[in-house]
């Protein structure tokens, strides 16, 4: 059974757009990146999952549950981290801490001091005294001291430093082990190649796809670059099935390439080739992909 | 400890400095009125008779022939029932549309919490901050009659304190309705307090022309006021307490089914 599974999911705002016909599923155990730019709907998916928004139309069921008639019960099995986490600015993290375990009937606090360890989060200080980042750290904390089944974390890196953003996906994917699904909604494409099994990428309120990080990179075009003795076989390139994009400059030919390599090197073989580069593009050239709208279709 | 319980004591916890910040400057000045009251009281007299009749009649000004009366003129006819009904829509707002906008909503809303025991703890440290305050400020009203000599009743006094507080309540309810449609303090309390002082000034209408009485009905401060002299009337204070319940959990409603948006 999956963790999340939505369909057609929609919110709409009056005139202004929120997201539309929004279908995706995350199991248990997986890692989802919700990948988009600021104002793409990753937000509002996030809160229409828990419960913050009612949806327009279409339906989101969490462990098999309807995501509003059923909300309490869900968000008795997740940890949630809000986008710019605040609380209260006299409230320090261990009160807020206390007081959400009481919330949620857990005994003791988990693993908050292990935590608090790991993070190096200060516990004691006001968070209205705490920089973003480290307000960001109660926040997480918040999210996973009570071992939740299913992590909803909205761009949750924001305002952590280099070693701890190092630890936070150190973290993504012990709860991934634990068995936990994790969905996160990110602009930063590098921690999304890093733990992601699968992304999704919502632009303008659609999502527009959703695969695996290796499937998205195995099925975008690379970019070749070949250099032969004699340029005269360089046009026949273009003609191969998969190839596009050719450009000549005296020996030397670039053009894109999806699919299987084998047509491009036995359309070489043969001759003598004097440099040959293969290029795959990085996760932020196929998001710029999918941004500019060079790719698209409605997400599987 | 239930969610309500916990949710109450976190919010009172919250909200404890309000207990110095308002309970005492409203006991200090009440303090000093009655304290000061012996050395005024024959002028007092001659100045009240050359007083119109309406203006004593709307202000509940009597005879001031006593310290309870002049207490209640002074204090308990204007002062206290506005500030603390503006202090009820500041604590209650800042249980839901100041959570919203320090971000605490969205923490308190991960855990398995459904919205109305939110608003129910709400309102009910909201109740119990009121109570809080005005207490301290009556016990501040009869230090300073001990010490001006002024010879204050206690129950007359409790009782008078003790009036505003299902008054208040009422504006806590009406906060909780107004964060079913607003998640903006400035506009939840503004327009609270705008209906808390538009209640005020019908009721004063209602008293100075007595052809357009009717229209107290229409404000809570028509069922206010007397206490002091005649104790409390359990129906009104029952009956305003009851609204006030109703209206938050019309409240609780009204946010139960609202968006949270970011």
């Amino acid at each position: 059974m999956a963790v999340i599974e939505t369909e057609r999911l929609t919110k709409s705002y009056g005139q202004a757009r929120g997201i539309e016909d929004v279908t995706f599923a995350v199991g248990a155990g997986e890692v989802f990146g919700f990948l988009g730019p600021n104002g793409a709907g990753k937000t509002t998916t996030i809160r229409t999952l828990l419960d913050l928004l009612h949806p327009t139309r279409g339906s989101a069921r969490l462990f098999g549950l309807d995501s509003h008639r059923d909300s309490v019960a869900i968000r008795a099995r997740l940890g949630n981290l809000p986008g710019d986490f605040g609380y209260g600015k006299d409230t320090t993290g261990r009160e807020a801490i206390a007081l959400l375990a009481r919330l949620r009937g857990v005994s003791g606090r988990g693993r908050t001091e292990s935590l608090a360890e790991r993070f190096r989060a200060d516990l004691d200080r006001p968070l209205g005294q705490l920089s973003r980042g480290n307000r960001q750290k109660v926040g997480l904390i918040l999210a996973v001291f009570h071992e939740p089944e299913l992590l909803i974390l909205d761009e949750p890196t924001g305002g952590l430093d280099p070693l701890m953003q190092e630890e936070f996906l150190a973290l993504v994917l012990e709860e991934r082990q634990r068995g936990a699904a994790v969905f996160f909604s990110s602009h930063e494409l590098d921690e999304v190649e890093r733990v992601c099994d699968r992304v999704g990428i919502v632009r303008d309120g659609r999502l527009i796809a959703v695969e695996r990080i290796a499937e998205l990179r195995g099925n975008a075009r690379r970019k070749v670059v070949v250099e032969l003795d004699d340029p005269a076989g360089l046009p026949a390139l273009g003609e191969i099935p998969g190839a596009a994009d050719l450009e000549l400059s005296g020996a030397r030919a670039s053009l894109s390439f999806a699919g299987e390599l084998h047509p491009l090197l036995a359309a070489l073989a043969g001759r003598r080739v004097l440099d040959l580069e293969v290029t795959r593009p990085t996760l932020e050239e196929l998001f710029l992909t999918y941004y500019r709208g060079d790719a698209g279709g409605d997400a599987a | 400890m239930s969610q309500i319980g916990a949710l109450t004591v976190a919010h009172l916890s919250s909200r404890r400095r309000s207990l110095l910040s308002w309970g005492l400057p409203l006991g200090l000045m009440s303090g000093f009125v009655v304290a000061i009251y012996p050395s005024i009281e024959a002028a007092l007299s001659k100045a009240v008779q050359s007083y119109p009749s309406g203006l004593k009649e709307a202000f509940g000004i009597g005879q001031l022939s006593s310290v309870e009366q002049y207490l209640q003129a002074e204090m308990l006819s204007l002062i206290v029932p506005l500030s603390v009904g503006y202090l009820a829509v500041r604590a209650v707002a800042s249980g839901l549309s100041g959570a919203a906008e320090e971000g605490r909503l969205d923490v308190l809303l991960s855990a398995p919490l459904a919205r109305w025991r939110l608003v129910a703890a709400g309102f009910a440290a909201t109740a119990v901050e009121l109570a809080a305050v005005l207490a301290l400020a009556a016990v501040l009203t009869m230090l300073g009659s001990v010490i001006g000599g002024a010879g204050l009743s206690a129950g007359r006094a409790a009782a008078g304190f003790a009036e505003v507080w299902p008054l208040a309540l009422l504006f806590a309810g009406l906060g909780v309705i107004a964060s079913g449609f607003s998640l903006r303090t400035a506009v939840v309390t503004g327009s609270v307090a705008g209906v808390l002082v538009a209640m005020y000034v019908i009721d004063l209408i209602g008293k100075l022309d007595p052809s357009v009485s009717g229209v107290r009905y229409a404000s809570v401060f028509k069922y206010y006021g007397k206490a002091i002299d005649n104790g409390i009337d359990p129906l009104a204070f029952v009956g305003i307490t009851a609204v006030a319940t109703a209206l938050a959990a019309l409240g609780a409603l009204l946010f139960e089914r609202r968006d949270l948006p970011a």
